[in-house]
């Protein structure tokens, strides 16, 4: 029989959708919940997303390597091209948009050259915020609609997290995920929320009936200081007044509630085994190992299914882009790699998908000091179900005259965030039927029934 | 005078005691209120009643950051009215000052940045905090933060390397409080600071041969946010729909796109100012260059055409004219500050009656914020709820530590209050003016799961009240109250702050006197009977003063009677 979480893991490939979808009804059974719990570890899979926050001047993170493509690199960059010997060469690009061209990566990455080389890290060119696909000329003939806010960091940070570049919602596709398994009726395991963020309240994993569990990323949960049983006795009696006022026993049931999570995430976490992969002591390495913690413990929250989501500010380089990303990049390359090897370590890597957003790219020309807000950007996936070492997605061709640039070095995006999205959700166990729940505007750009990946950047069984 | 302000009370009062007994609540019901014979002696008048002193620190809760006991007590004895009247003539205490002073100390070598610690970013909060802790224009502070949620800029990855662009926008904020709308959105639409964070500052007017196009960010926001909605409404606050029973849009993608054009050619005033300039001037307002506005016709809204020709600033003018003389404006603005102020479902009627202050209707003055103002504090549905078991707002949570402190008299070894803000944004997720997005911390119709949305009301604060954050605020008073020095972080060599509790020492050796006290400064005299109970027993055994008093008001301030004031 199908289990419950069979139905919500959806591990048997796009293929088996129909059948999948079709055991809603029956995965509700006790017998069920209990065959889906020894399944358990084999059906764990989780998401995390790293929001480069305030824009990651992502060519430079990215840079054409061919001499004739690098030429047009450094005159368009002027001041802010980085020197060609200084950066880290990736191999010949063998397949896709990108055939028979190279790239290097920015020279503080050298982690990230390495997992390239392994295999185990993808780069999607050039993916960015879309209602139809448009190039420069299109744009400027005003005749073709572009997302709300366009280079404004209110809209596209949120557009990066709701994928709905039309309109302006308050919840993110990963808390539609949570929605969708919700209502589903999924194992919520010992009450924590299968969203975790490392960075507070978030647009991504926020959805309309369930939010994320923020945790801290040196601390963890912390709970109540001084937890004695006289403190203890004292919170429990005041947090069993039966008040009249609807908002004060909506705060008293939220405390009540918080309080035994608390305690049931700090009696889960403590199942972690404890790992031996150095993490760097920086805010993003200890967010990244806080994360590798918690799936270290994944049995013990008895959820199949999690994501984590972690945001770094301080991108957005109007200034001085070249020191600060020489200061930045080394955070994520190195915390990325620190991370895979956790996951090794604990024999999850297979199951554990790490993607990379940010508002946009920059503008290519300076402004003197940095770079301004742009649009279609860069960004890697890393996991062992990543086809790595691939790059998807078309990096422009650079030029003063390209079809794609709207003015300034700002390239229109060539892949939208929706099929992005809908290959990390695909894997992540949403059936293809369910898409349009997750992700609501996916059709514009690509065909839940097409039983093609959406980019082809993870190993989707089942999938052409 | 003060008699005759007392007496003058006396309704609204006698109006609140029948709330607080119908209120479902097993507090003990508040004693009849004194009715004062005329002096006809000499003998001087007694305090006010509990009745007056509950609805004075009720008010003190909405209006102000939180007030210590003693005055709270000169409200109660002055009356609400005249002591909101009073604080309208007060001059504005700035935080630029506050800034400018810490430069001059950095220039002057008397401390350096610390590793690691930009201390530069963190002049705009420790000048936060040591206004907000020391000045005596009280209402008007409260009243610029309840701003600064409405007109959203925020230190998130920008406007965070020059004290001045917070400190002056802030500043801003204060100054409108008790102005005129008009002159407020005005300041507010060329402050250099919301140019940088709606981006329309070094906004170029359209050019073809390059495709550019003038930014739509502060043109959308502007009616979005800060005017009038994405809706019509009436002036009750509720949807206008047309025939079909839809809602009718206010504005669409071609209105964004003209008033996009007139917030064009504007850039930084000071000195060498020139459009395009990079270098950030924000004691200025931005001014306009008129080469770079856009030129032509421009379309408002309702059928408004600005003429060709008109300045640049000409066109800026009659655009926010047109948007201040919409019907949303009063409904939809007075809506957000009670809100903000008394209470997250204001009735239909409430919202109406603070919209028709705003609209003028008795004074023929549209705009005018201190009738709005006296609209939201002094009406009789905040005197008296008539729907007491849905009215009233969680507290914020980054304003119940400066509630604390303010309430309990922190001091200092110089009386400067600085706080670097990390702690708190720690524990909350939540610090003035470092709101997320233009949508500030929470939505104001946000609707969060539970008993709120089932009942289908709004609780905007419960938006950043997360399983983390609800503990983490409960730690953060933990910390303010118990731990030597550590009510605000902050690095050396600043002066560090503790409560100040010895008032309530002597209150401290009766346990009712002093959970009466703490009752009527914390919880406005409505502290259920059960909570006062819980409390008390907790405090058996303590035998020091101080930690008794500390233990009370921990306890207290976790407890659902204070952190929702209703």
């Amino acid at each position: 029989m199908t289990t419950r979480r069979g139905f919500l893991t959806h591990t048997c490939g796009l293929g088996a959708a129909t059948a999948t979808l079709s055991s809603v009804g029956l995965g509700l059974s006790l017998a069920g919940r209990s065959a889906a719990a020894a399944h358990h570890a084999e059906d764990y899979r989780a998401l995390v997303c790293i929001l480069l926050a305030g824009g990651n001047d992502c060519y430079n993170m990215l840079v054409p390597n061919d001499q004739d493509q690098f030429d047009e690199y450094a005159a368009i960059r002027s001041d802010l091209a980085l020197d060609r010997s200084t950066l880290l060469a990736l191999p010949m690009v063998e397949e896709g948009p990108n055939r028979g061209r190279t790239f290097g990566l920015h020279p503080g990455m050298p982690e990230t050259r390495t997992m390239y080389e392994d295999g185990d890290l993808a780069i999607v060119a050039n993916v960015g915020t879309l209602v139809e696909p448009v190039d420069a000329a299109a744009v400027a003939s005003g005749n073709v609609r572009v997302p709300l806010g366009l280079y404004s960091h209110a809209d596209q940070i949120q557009q990066w997290q709701t994928a709905l570049p039309d309109s302006r919602a308050s919840q993110g596709w990963g808390g539609r995920v949570a929605d969708l398994y919700a209502e589903r009726g999924a194992d919520t395991g010992i009450g924590i929320s299968m969203n975790i963020s490392l960075s507070g309240s978030n647009v991504f994993q926020s959805g309309r009936r369930t939010d994320a569990y923020s945790i801290h990323h040196r601390h963890g949960a912390p709970g109540i200081y001084d937890y004695g049983p006289a403190r203890r006795r004292a919170v429990d009696a005041i947090l069993a007044v039966e008040h009249s006022n609807l908002l004060r026993r909506e705060y008293s049931r939220r405390l009540r509630s918080a309080i035994d999570q608390q305690a049931a995430f700090t009696s889960a976490i403590a199942t972690a085994p404890e790992l031996e992969t150095p993490f760097d002591d920086d805010r993003f390495s200890q967010s990244m190992r806080q994360i590798a913690r918690v799936i270290g413990a994944h049995d013990s929250f008895g959820v199949s299914r999690q994501t984590f989501f972690v945001r770094v500010g301080g991108w957005d380089h109007h200034d001085e882009v070249l020191d600060n990303q020489a200061r930045m990049l080394p955070w994520i390359s190195r915390g990325l790699h620190s991370f895979r090897g956790a996951m090794q370590e604990l024999g999850l890597f297979d199951q554990v998908t790490t993607f990379t957003t940010s508002d946009f790219a920059r503008t290519l020309t300076s402004n003197g000091k940095g770079s301004d807000h742009g649009w279609g950007g860069h960004h890697l996936v890393l996991g062992g179900a990543v086809r790595g070492g691939r790059m998807v997605g078309d990096y422009p061709l650079l030029s003063a005259n390209s079809p794609l640039d709207v003015g300034r070095g700002v390239y229109v995006p060539t892949t939208a965030v929706e099929p992005y999205f809908a290959e990390l959700a695909l894997w992540l166990g949403v059936a293809p039927s369910d898409l349009d729940l997750v992700l609501p505007t996916v059709r514009r750009f690509y065909s839940p029934e097409s039983n093609a990946a959406p980019l082809g950047f993870l190993n989707l069984p089942g999938v052409a | 005078m003060k008699m005759h302000l007392r007496l003058a009370l006396v309704p609204a009062i006698a109006a609140f005691a029948a709330a607080c007994g119908g209120g479902g609540s097993s507090a003990p019901p508040a004693p009849p209120p004194v009715v004062q014979p005329p002096p006809t002696t000499v003998a001087p008048p007694p305090g006010p009643s509990r009745a007056e002193l509950a609805y004075a620190s009720k008010f003190a809760s909405r209006a102000t950051f939180g007030l210590p006991y003693p005055q709270i007590e000169e409200i109660a004895e002055q009356g609400a009215e005249a002591w909101l009247e009073q604080q309208f003539e007060m001059p504005v205490t700035e935080s630029k000052p506050v800034a400018d002073k810490l430069k001059g100390r950095r220039a002057a070598g008397q401390f350096n940045d610390l590793d690691g610690v930009d201390l530069i970013f963190q002049f705009w909060r420790f000048a936060w905090w040591h206004t907000t802790m020391t000045a005596e224009d009280v209402v008007r502070q409260r009243v610029g933060f309840a701003l600064s949620e409405i007109f959203v800029v925020s230190n998130i990855d920008m406007l965070n390397d020059e004290p001045w662009a917070l400190t002056n926008y802030y500043d801003t904020l204060l100054h409108g409080a008790f102005g005129n709308f008009r002159d407020l959105l005005r300041d507010v639409a060329l402050h250099p600071s919301m140019g940088i964070y709606l981006s329309h500052v070094n906004n170029r007017k359209a050019d073809p041969a390059s495709n550019t196009f003038p930014d739509e960010n502060f043109a959308r926001e502007v009616m979005q946010l800060f005017t009038i909605g994405l809706y019509e409404l009436n002036i009750d606050g509720s949807l206008r729909l047309d025939a079909n029973g839809a809602p009718i849009p206010t504005y669409d993608n071609h209105d964004i796109a003209e008033f996009a054009k007139v917030f064009t050619g504007l850039s930084y005033g000071g000195k060498d100012a020139r459009f395009g300039k990079r270098k950030a001037w924000f004691l200025a307002p931005m001014q306009m260059f008129e080469e770079h506005h856009e030129p032509g016709e421009k379309q408002l809204l309702g059928g408004v055409t600005l003429a060709a020709g008109q300045t640049g600033m000409e066109d800026v003018e009659a655009a926010l004219d047109n948007l201040f003389e919409h019907p949303n404006v009063g409904p939809f603005i007075g809506r957000q500050l009670i809100q903000r102020l008394v209470t997250s479902n204001p009735s239909s009627a409430y919202v109406e009656r603070v919209a028709r202050a705003f609209n003028g209707d008795d004074t023929g003055v549209r705009g005018d914020m201190r009738a709005v103002l006296r609209a939201i504090l002094l009406d009789p549905e905040a005197t008296q709820p008539r729907e007491p078991s849905t009215f009233g707002k969680l507290r914020e949570p980054a304003l119940r530590l400066v509630a604390l402190a303010r309430q309990f008299k922190a001091n200092s070894d110089d009386g400067t209050f600085y706080n670097a803000g990390h702690r708190l944004n720690y524990y909350t997720g939540q610090h003035p003016l470092a709101s997320p997005s233009v949508f500030n911390f929470f939505l104001p119709n946000h609707s969060p799961p539970g008993l709120i949305a089932d009942a289908g009301l709004v609780g905007p604060e419960f938006q950043i009240t997360t399983p983390t954050t609800i503990i983490g605020a409960v730690n953060m008073i933990d910390v303010g109250v118990f731990r030597e020095n550590q009510l605000f972080d902050v690095p050396e060599p600043f002066a560090k702050a503790n409560l100040n509790l010895t008032a309530y020492r002597p209150l401290a050796n009766d346990v009712d006197d002093l959970l009466e006290r703490l009752d009527l400064v914390m919880t406005q005299g409505e502290m259920h009977a059960d909570t006062r109970a819980a409390v008390r027993a907790a405090l058996v055994g303590i035998d020091d003063p101080l930690t008794r008093v500390r233990q009370a008001i921990y306890l207290i301030a976790m407890s659902p009677d204070y952190t929702v004031e209703s």
